[in-house]
């Protein structure tokens, strides 16, 4: 059933910019995982992203919020109930 | 702060004891003057913190936070402790965040990006600073 998603996963670790990639469900249950992101990261990519949702009144605007650093950035955003998190190198 | 507010109130008062005239009133006088003079540095303080703030291209608006609350706000942020608030939040959440074998936080800056604006946030200082800017879209350019 988790095949697709594991195809984008794997299809998103192509990209030689991005060094991981992590979803969770809304209460920080992984459901998929590659590179330098993990199963200790669920949690907090899942509380991130329901804490930045009080910051806009507008419901169909996601925010996505960037933990920026020398060696890379990661990114996290919520699409309906799957949180996203991707490890980019900076460019 | 705290070893400022020491310090003079230690001065004034070996000050006083020194010229003999030491008494009830005189005392009073010597913690006075020392709560306006940390009053004066306190305002000092806070304004060299914001004066860059201000100069930042785009900004809407800017929070200067600390453990006790919001020290600085203006703009579209002025007097906002619901975002202060979150932000904060935020920030304890994103400080728990390892990469593997990594012992500090894995970020020096946190970007909140919104359709037409975007929160950046920093911490210097024991302080965090949070700035509302404007979202310049710019759309990826193909090599």
């Amino acid at each position: 059933m988790e095949s697709t998603l594991e195809l984008h996963l794997d299809d998103t670790m192509k990209n030689p910019a991005i060094i991981g990639v992590l979803c969770t469900d809304q209460q920080g249950h992984i459901l998929g995982c590659r590179g330098s992101l993990s199963d200790e990261h669920g949690g907090v990519v899942s509380v991130l992203a329901r804490q930045v949702a009080s910051l806009t009144k507008d419901p169909t605007d996601s925010p996505t919020v960037c933990l920026e650093s020398d060696s890379g950035n990661i990114l996290v955003r919520a699409h309906g109930t799957i949180t996203v998190a991707v490890h980019k190198m900076s460019s | 702060m705290a070893s400022i507010n020491a310090y003079i109130l230690i001065y004034c008062d070996s000050a006083l004891c020194k010229s003999n005239v030491f008494s009830g009133s005189y005392c009073c006088s010597g913690y006075i003057v020392a709560y306006i003079l940390c009053t004066v540095v306190r305002l000092i303080t806070t304004s060299t913190l914001t004066q860059g703030l201000e100069r930042i291209p785009d900004q809407l608006g800017y929070l200067v936070i600390s453990e006790d609350g919001v020290l600085a706000s203006a703009g579209e942020l002025e007097n906002d402790e619901h975002t202060a608030g979150v932000i904060m939040q935020m920030m304890r959440t994103a400080c728990r965040f390892r990469l593997q074998g990594a012992a500090e936080p894995p970020f020096k800056r946190m970007s909140v990006m919104l359709e037409d604006y975007v929160y950046t946030v920093t911490v210097s200082g024991q302080k965090v600073f949070v700035v509302k800017r404007q979202n310049n879209h710019r759309e990826p350019v193909v090599v």
